[in-house]
């Protein structure tokens, strides 16, 4: 008991060291386009909603932006901007059909919010619109990133410890690798389909 | 719509008869259809924005179509491939000093369709031959048969402006080369209405060469088979063996024609109405004056100043509980979109006149002379449409009337002088069809047709063994035909379907030429089709 007690403290020492927070940045190769690269769920350590909330348009036939990274617990505002009706709805989420959800179909300038409590990736759909895909890509924690077209990507005020790190990219195969953040540290991927 | 120009030709009055009869009651070729991939390509989205099963329009679709081949609102903003400017928009303040602006696709709008087909037709196909001396070659009808349909190409959209085209050609029929003809090809000037203050989209003016607006698009039918009563020409008694009628009218309303077309409304709610005054195309006899040479581009089909008039007017109450549903293009609801619950009423009439010609003399009953008929036709139906969610029921009564003028001979002189009044040749029929959507990818149907032609009855039974039609493969039993045709569609992708319908066909039997005497019992062809087609 005191041994796990110990333990606790000293991984909670490191993880809320914010002030020394630490930076992953890398490479996303092996894919074209935009990627994500998050970190994994953190044991014994949870991490507030964000109150922020976030929109996912409908604009020109398409789910905009096309990709959308968000915290565990974040709340989505699904936005029709288009002339024409709109739905909403995913099948899974990382594939737990359980998880799946229809927010219904809504007509211009209306929204729908969704608070996304479950990690994953959610595959959104349109069933108005079939060839209309898009992915929000919830974290379970505060540590991801977008990568740009060239697969750059970094992530920042990371507290130096051992970590999982995963990769996304639509249509491959994710990828998670340890690792080790001591300051500024290089974490590259390398997906396939 | 693609014999068209044969009707027009002058080939024996028999033959016509036997040929139209038979390719449009018995041979029931698969008809052509049209999805225009060229929008999904234009806009970026799947056929199914606009279909239910191509070319089926659902509500979105038929938006699309009222509005001139484009988005109901904001067309421009879901352009995938930016329009080319044809002129600046500025330009159209120094109008009429320039050329008004305008703009073509940025992507080409050409669509390609292919099809191709598998039949299957019943035991009884070989009773025709009955009536043949041994010996003699008869038709031959193949039990199974794989038959390539058409290859057709089409572009349609509009030039930014209120101003739509369509023209579509089937390139390649039957596996024949460039065997096909131009099917609609026009240009509709939409919302007309706004130069003159009248309500917006309430006037619509449409010029070429176009399908009347039927309740139901013949020529973009999503059935293997076409209706009946679409197909119905109305060619009078010729059975030399009871009183004769001079009636020999091919028009049929699935015909595209050649004119002018007036409309207004909406296929989605509340009214919509056509008018068209087209040329009129009914005695078969084709006339280009020898001074004209075709090979400049014109030539005259029409043979007769005197042009046919269309109506159609419907209306549609769209009946969804939620008005913002009930007032949007498309309707939708917790569960996703759908066609609005409705239900639409409507009617037509198409009056033309019928053209005989035949030789004669003068009043004086000597004198040669050509002794032309124009006998009054009209054609006059009502129909329903109702939609429950993916249940759709739909059904039209039609009937058609054509006078007819009798050659009188006055005694002594050597041939007809005029015409008298004769019995009208008439027939009547309709269809009911049930579509139900059991998933966005397999619609079932259920289709019943009927055609009620006493001229067509006695026309078959008892010909001239003589001067027998080129087949034999037509004998209704009664001058009611019904046809009951169930069928099942698939969508293997947005633009792949493959169908299948069962025809129990009309009624049949064979007599005897001879002596006019039945020799089998009532019997079915029954045929089995199954289709693939894809458009690209």
């Amino acid at each position: 008991m005191k041994s796990n007690t110990l333990i606790a403290i000293t991984a909670m020492a490191a993880l809320t060291g914010m002030a020394h927070g630490g930076t992953i940045h890398g490479k996303v190769s092996g894919v074209s386009g935009e990627s994500v690269v998050y970190v994994e769920a953190v044991a014994s350590k949870t991490f507030p909603a964000p109150s922020q909330q976030v929109t996912m348009d409908q604009k020109g036939l398409m789910f905009v932006p096309h990709i959308l990274a968000v915290q565990q617990g974040t709340t989505v505002q699904f936005l029709n901007s288009d002339s024409v009706a709109h739905n909403v709805f995913w099948i899974s989420i990382s594939g737990n059909k359980k998880l799946g959800h229809n927010l219904g179909t809504w007509p211009k300038g209306q929204k729908q919010a969704f608070k996304f409590d479950n990690p994953g990736v959610v595959p959104l759909l349109c069933n108005v619109h079939p060839e209309m895909a898009g992915y929000i890509i919830v974290s379970p924690t505060p540590y991801f990133a977008e990568t740009d077209r060239s697969g750059e990507y970094k992530i920042e005020n990371v507290p130096d410890g051992a970590y999982t790190v995963t990769a996304w990219h639509e249509g491959a195969k994710n990828k998670s690798n340890p690792v080790n953040v001591a300051g500024d540290t290089t974490a590259d991927f390398t997906l396939s389909k | 719509m693609h014999c068209r120009r044969l009707l027009k030709s002058t080939i024996a009055f028999g033959t016509i008869l036997a040929v139209l009869v038979f390719a449009t009651i018995i041979a029931v070729p698969p008809y052509s259809s049209y999805a225009i991939p060229a929008f999904s390509r234009l806009y970026g989205t799947s056929c199914t924005t606009c279909h239910l099963d191509f070319p089926k329009l659902n509500d979105f679709g038929k938006a699309f179509k009222d509005a001139g081949f484009k988005f109901p609102k904001d067309d421009e903003s879901f352009l995938k491939a930016p329009p080319i400017m044809l002129g600046a928009p500025a330009q159209a303040e120094l109008w009429p000093h320039t050329v008004y602006p305008g703009v073509i696709p940025g992507l080409l709008p050409v669509g390609l369709r292919y099809n191709t087909y598998f039949q299957k037709v019943s035991a009884n196909r070989d009773n025709f031959n009955l009536v043949l001396a041994p010996g003699t070659i008869g038709t031959f009808i193949p039990k199974t048969d794989f038959q390539p349909g058409y290859f057709s190409i089409f572009s349609a959209g509009n030039f930014g402006s209120d101003i739509a085209f369509w023209v579509d050609d089937d390139i390649s029929v039957a596996g024949a080369n460039v065997n096909g003809s131009l099917g609609d090809g026009y240009l509709r000037f939409h919302n007309l209405s706004r130069l003159i203050k009248l309500p917006k989209d309430s006037l619509t003016l449409r010029v070429g060469q176009f399908e009347v607006e039927l309740p139901v698009s013949q020529a973009r039918t999503w059935n293997l088979s076409g209706w009946d009563i679409f197909s119905q020409a109305n060619i009078g008694v010729q059975n030399g063996l009871t009183p004769v009628q001079n009636v020999n009218n091919t028009f049929a309303l699935e015909d595209v024609v050649e004119g002018v077309e007036f409309s207004g409304g909406h296929l989605t709610r509340g009214y919509h109405y056509s008018v068209a005054i087209v040329d009129q195309n009914t005695s078969g006899t084709m006339v280009s004056p020898p001074n004209i040479d075709p090979q400049n581009g014109v030539a005259f089909y029409s043979d007769a100043n005197f042009k046919d008039i269309y109506a159609r007017f419907v209306y549609r109450f769209n009946l969804e509980k939620d008005p913002v549903s009930r007032a949007d293009v498309q309707a939708a609801g917790p569960t996703g979109p759908h066609d609005h619950t409705y239900i639409s009423f409507g009617t037509l009439y198409y009056y033309g006149r019928s053209v005989q010609r035949q030789t004669g003399v003068l009043s004086d009953g000597v004198t040669p002379s050509v002794l032309t008929a124009r006998e009054p036709f009209y054609r006059v139906g009502g129909d329903i449409n109702f939609n429950y969610r993916t249940l759709n029921l739909f059904g039209m009564y039609l009937v058609g009337h054509d006078e007819n003028l009798l050659p009188f001979t006055p005694t002594g002189a050597g041939g007809p002088t005029g015409f008298v009044a004769g019995p009208a040749a008439t027939f009547s029929g309709g269809f009911i069809e049930a579509d139900y959507l059991a998933l966005p990818w397999i619609m079932a149907i259920m289709r019943w047709d009927q055609v009620k032609s006493t001229a067509d009855r006695v026309n078959f039974i008892e010909y001239n063994p003589a001067s027998p039609p080129p087949s034999s493969f037509f004998s209704p039993y009664s001058a009611t035909r019904n046809r009951f045709t169930p069928g099942i569609q698939f969508l293997i992708h947005a633009n792949i379907k493959t169908s299948f319908e069962y025809q129990f066909r009309p009624q049949q039997i064979v007599y005897n030429p001879a002596t006019g005497v039945p020799i089998t019992k009532a019997f079915r062809t029954n045929t089995a089709v199954l289709g693939l087609e894809f458009a690209y």
